[in-house]
């Protein structure tokens, strides 16, 4: 199963390369313009939940990498077989300088809400999602706060060591 | 389904918009919901999580792998304990650490009375919130006769922090099997009592049947897990889909309904809270004399390598995931967790109160069994 997806995927899409890991896993790498097209193929192939879609801050390389975690549900109410272990991420590397990518929610639309917190809690911008409002954070924040860089101690000594405690 | 009239859509001064908690009796837990309503009847609902938020996955980053045992669990109040096995699978999935075979049945059947526990906890929730008091206090009893259970055990009763990476942090105490048992016996023995007075309850029939009406197409396409999906007639559970633990060990069954709606997924949560406990008396029959944890390296020196990993397990919510990075360091470089209640009370929660009553809202959100801090992190 996971060969000959691997074989299709990368005769298929431009600049693609899928890793098979060991145990249930698989890598695939891909520029980041056909991400979108790229999910759009696995869900025809069978790969319909979305589980995740989280971000990791590679500073030292000046990149994020935005990952999409895919697996299966189940076809039929008996089938327990391996296929469904198979989680597939699928990584996508854009620059830290100016992240921009396209948004999957016409695709999977449980990925509203991840996109959305990547693009608070890290500051990427995700071109034709629907609201793209604040989730969590009710303060404005100079660097994103889950970049690598945000030193969240110093953060908190600044913010919260100016306010006087309930003794004083 | 009610019709939205012609004068909403023309935006008419019919509508109002409307605040519900975090402030409110009928809402449970840190979080909001704004409505756009038409007197009696919702057009539009939005989720604004974000009182809780607590940037657990940030804080992560800054302590080490072991330290991180008591921080995970701080995420899910209910049910701290999926947190923590999620965690120590990961870390142990990314070392490379072996798990002996008592252990993986000491965790089963730990996870199995938080489980229980945890489905007690949201009896109460949702029968306190209908009205059905002395339902209410009956699960609160009960539920704390799980929590003596884990005093005993842990020597803690809400957050236990009793995983370990390699294993358990001690085996059961003496005589604490048929203490387990005792305990199962005398809640299982009140499952009558719980049907008469709440589940077969015409009263509670009326309030919930053909409410929150989740299908199978919409669960799937809003990323749906556990109760929201097994109510639509799907067996997708995790423990089954890929067994972790003990689970593959013993026989046990996914117990589902078929309509969808907000009595459905009650109807699963009682069925699935049997099946624990039956599976719990199965579990201590199977199992394995031995050790219940293999050594770990220095903790204080710990360096795990390179990689990234993404697991799941079933919690008494649903999927509970987490996908974690290791750059070769003594801490998580990135640590991200796929919480069941991040699609339900999101997505699924607005999808399923459009068109629904102001007085179903507290209603559905329970029944989709949405715990707050689990979606602010």
């Amino acid at each position: 199963m996971s060969n000959s997806l691997k074989g299709k995927l990368e005769s298929t899409f431009k600049g693609v390369e899928m890793t098979l890991l060991k145990d249930t896993r698989a890598v695939v790498s891909a520029p980041k313009d056909s991400i979108v097209a790229i999910l759009e193929y696995l869900k025809d192939k069978g790969f319909d939940h979305l589980a995740l879609v989280s971000c990791v801050d590679w500073i030292e390389q000046n990149e994020f990498e935005i990952v999409y975690i895919l697996t299966s549900y189940m076809r039929n109410n008996t089938d327990y077989s391996a296929e469904q272990w198979l989680h597939l991420f699928i990584k996508t590397r854009i620059s830290r300088d100016n992240p921009e990518l396209k948004s999957v929610t016409g695709i999977f639309e449980n990925a509203e809400p991840y996109e959305r917190e990547i693009h608070e809690l890290f500051g990427v911008y995700f071109e034709g999602h629907p609201r793209l409002i604040p989730l969590f954070l009710e303060r404005k924040y100079e660097i994103p706060p889950f970049r690598k860089d945000f030193d969240t101690r110093k953060y908190v000594k600044d913010t919260f060591d100016s306010i006087p405690s309930v003794e004083d | 389904m009610p019709q939205i009239t012609e004068t909403a859509r023309m935006g008419s001064t019919r509508e109002l918009e409307l605040y519900f908690g975090p402030q409110h009796l009928g809402m449970v837990g840190n979080f909001s919901i704004t409505m756009k309503v038409e007197g009696d009847r919702i057009l539009e609902a939005t989720a604004n999580p974000g009182y809780l938020h607590r940037g657990f996955e940030k804080l992560m980053e800054y302590r080490t792998w072991i330290q991180n045992f008591p921080m995970v669990c701080r995420m899910n109040v209910i049910e701290p304990d999926s947190m923590e096995m999620i965690y120590a699978m990961a870390v142990e999935k990314l070392a490379g650490l072996e798990v002996p075979e008592r252990a993986h049945y000491v965790r089963s059947i730990f996870l199995e009375l938080a489980r229980v526990g945890s489905h007690l906890f949201g009896l109460w929730a949702y029968s306190n919130m209908l009205g059905f008091d002395t339902t209410a206090q009956w699960a609160m009893y009960h539920r704390d006769l799980v929590l003596d259970l884990f005093e005993e055990l842990t020597g803690g009763r809400v957050y236990h922090i009793y995983l370990w990476p390699g294993g358990v942090r001690r085996d059961f105490p003496e005589g604490f099997k048929d203490k387990i048992v005792n305990t199962l016996h005398s809640i299982g023995g009140c499952v009558p009592d719980y049907d008469a007075t709440f589940f077969n309850n015409r009263l509670f029939y009326d309030r919930a049947k053909g409410i929150g009406i989740v299908n199978p197409e919409q669960a799937k396409k809003f990323g749906a897990t556990g109760q929201t999906l097994r109510a639509t007639g799907m067996k997708y559970d995790i423990r089954k889909v890929e067994p972790y633990a003990a689970y593959d060990k013993v026989e046990w069954d996914v117990p589902t309904r078929e309509k969808g709606d907000a009595y459905s997924r009650i109807w699963v949560i009682r069925d699935e809270m049997i099946e624990s406990v039956h599976m719990i008396f199965k579990l201590l029959d199977a199992m394995p004399e031995g050790e219940v944890y293999n050594r770990v390296p220095n903790p204080f020196k710990w360096n795990i390598p390179k990689g990234e990993v993404y697991v799941r397990c079933e919690s008494s919510r649903g999927e509970l995931g987490l996908y974690m990075v290791s750059n070769g360091g003594d801490k998580p470089y990135r640590a991200h967790f796929r919480t069941p209640s991040y699609p339900h009370g999101l997505i699924v929660l607005e999808e399923a109160l459009k068109g629904a009553s102001i007085a179903d809202v507290g209603n559905i959100m329970i029944s989709l069994y949405v715990v707050a801090p689990e979606i602010d992190r």
